[in-house]
């Protein structure tokens, strides 16, 4: 068929490297970002959380292309800042994204937890840091895991929304295949990638759940 | 010198008034039963000895020691307030355990963490943790569960999970230790076993404030009773008085109503 599996398994392993890199940049910007978010959600101070929810509401209500369109033009069209790189702006676009949704699992996470255990840690003389630290956070990551291991597939599958700037992901590569060679099971076989890597996550996640089954909350 | 002096508290929550001017005293290994129906303000009362809500006025002294008092703001600070605390203790009706920790470490963990600011620390850290660590297995052998230290909040029962409560806050030794209706979340057959458990505190002269419902058991184990009604102490005296000899029609009723 003119190309050997070898040669296309190379050139969408360097295509998914770029998938890889805008997953794993997301994940460890957007989880500490989002956990901020969510505390300005839930700030008793009014502006804040006006502003925050403000935020999230408008990253949610977009779609993720048009944010990346956006940031990817806007510093240069409207403010005439020279170009950034087009993996940038998507690393950019994908942080904010990310962080709205994080935040609002954060916050119901947060939330559910009853006011008897703040209350309990109260009584007993700790003090607000060690009652979030050592009472609040582990039940609160106990009950965000199974929305947090949803967002998170579906991150992995996102990041192939990078082509629309044409940064050459995983889609893109195996895409060129059908113009320029006329084939079409490298398509399919790029699935096979992130079925792979979605079903590692899944194990993954079904691990800490079950590291966290010892108590219930 | 009484040990807990309570005075003329008020607490109003939105436009309600919950708590009209309450003010009872106890003396040192004494136990004072709260008695009224629900929303009598029993406990908000407790809740306020706790400072887990700040009254709109009234003082609270323990020891001689002015605590609170609504009219002076430097008794309201958040840092005096966490310190303030440790005088009460307050066993919840629901329990509130902290799931992720078996029943001995809800017992040191707030022990633990008060230790790290005590000079000396950091020098013998692990006598230091070894010894509040007996001592929590000294206390919740005391409530009858020596046998159950390791295990996690949701594979006790019901009366076990307030039996740690009861040892999580004796383990820090507050000079009064509150319980707002500490059998109410409890089936009949568990709740003997808490019952006993507060009263073998009694034996040992615990000075306690107790909210509750349980008439028999609030005369057996209190020295004084204490009748709430609407926001205010319509009745108090010693037990057999209050509860054999009613003097009001409110709590006539309402004996009637539970006993």
């Amino acid at each position: 068929m003119g190309e050997s599996l070898a040669d296309v398994t190379l050139r969408l392993l360097e295509g998914f490297g770029v998938n890889c890199v805008i997953f794993a940049v997301t994940l460890l910007c957007s989880l500490p970002l989002g956990l901020g978010v969510a505390f300005c959600s839930m700030s008793r101070f009014r502006p804040v959380r006006y502003i925050s929810k403000t935020f999230v509401w408008i990253i949610r209500g977009t779609p993720l292309i048009l944010q990346i369109i956006v940031i990817y033009y806007v510093g240069g069209l409207v403010f005439g800042l020279p170009p950034i790189e087009r993996l940038d702006a998507v690393l950019i676009a994908f942080t904010i994204n990310y962080a709205a949704y994080f935040s609002e699992i954060y916050r119901g996470g947060i939330e559910s937890i009853s006011k008897g255990q703040y209350e309990a840690g109260q009584v007993l003389g700790m003090t607000r840091p060690q009652i979030f630290f050592r009472v609040i956070l582990l039940q609160v990551v106990k009950r965000i895991v199974p929305p947090m291991s949803n967002e998170i597939i579906t991150l992995v599958k996102d990041t192939a929304l990078a082509r629309i700037i044409a940064n050459k992901e995983i889609l893109m590569v195996a895409q060129e295949y059908i113009s320029t060679k006329v084939l079409i099971w490298p398509l399919f076989y790029s699935g096979l990638f992130f079925l792979v890597f979605c079903g590692g996550l899944t194990l993954l996640f079904g691990a800490a759940e079950r590291r966290l089954s010892y108590f219930r909350a | 010198m009484p040990i807990l002096e309570v005075k003329n508290i008020h607490k109003s929550f939105g436009g309600v008034e919950v708590l009209k001017g309450v003010g009872f005293s106890l003396e040192r290994g004494r136990s004072l039963a709260l008695i009224g129906s629900s929303g009598s303000g029993k406990t908000t009362l407790l809740r306020c000895l706790n400072f887990l809500e700040k009254p709109d006025a009234g003082a609270i002294s323990v020891n001689g020691e002015l605590l609170f008092d609504a009219a002076d703001a430097g008794t309201h600070t958040e840092s005096g307030v966490r310190k303030k605390r440790l005088h009460f203790g307050l066993v919840f009706q629901n329990f509130n355990l902290f799931p992720q920790y078996t029943a001995l470490g809800n017992v040191t963990l707030a022990r633990e963490l008060l230790a790290r600011d005590e000079d000396g620390f950091k020098t013998d850290k692990a006598q230091a943790i070894g010894r509040i660590r007996d001592e929590a297995e000294e206390i919740l052998a005391r409530v009858g569960l020596a046998d159950k230290m390791g295990s996690y909040p949701h594979e006790l029962s019901g009366g076990q999970q307030q039996r740690v409560a009861i040892a999580r806050a004796l383990a820090l030794k507050p000079d009064i230790l509150c319980f707002d209706e500490p059998t109410s979340a409890l089936d009949p057959e568990l709740s003997g076993e808490v019952l006993a458990a507060i009263r073998g505190l009694a034996e040992r002269d615990t000075t306690m404030v107790i909210a509750t419902h349980e008439m028999g058991f609030a005369r057996e184990v209190s020295s004084h009773i204490i009748f709430l009604a609407d926001g205010v102490v319509l009745e108090e005296g010693a037990p057999d008085r209050v509860l054999t000899n009613p003097q009001t029609e409110r709590l006539r009723s309402f004996l009637g109503a539970v006993l």
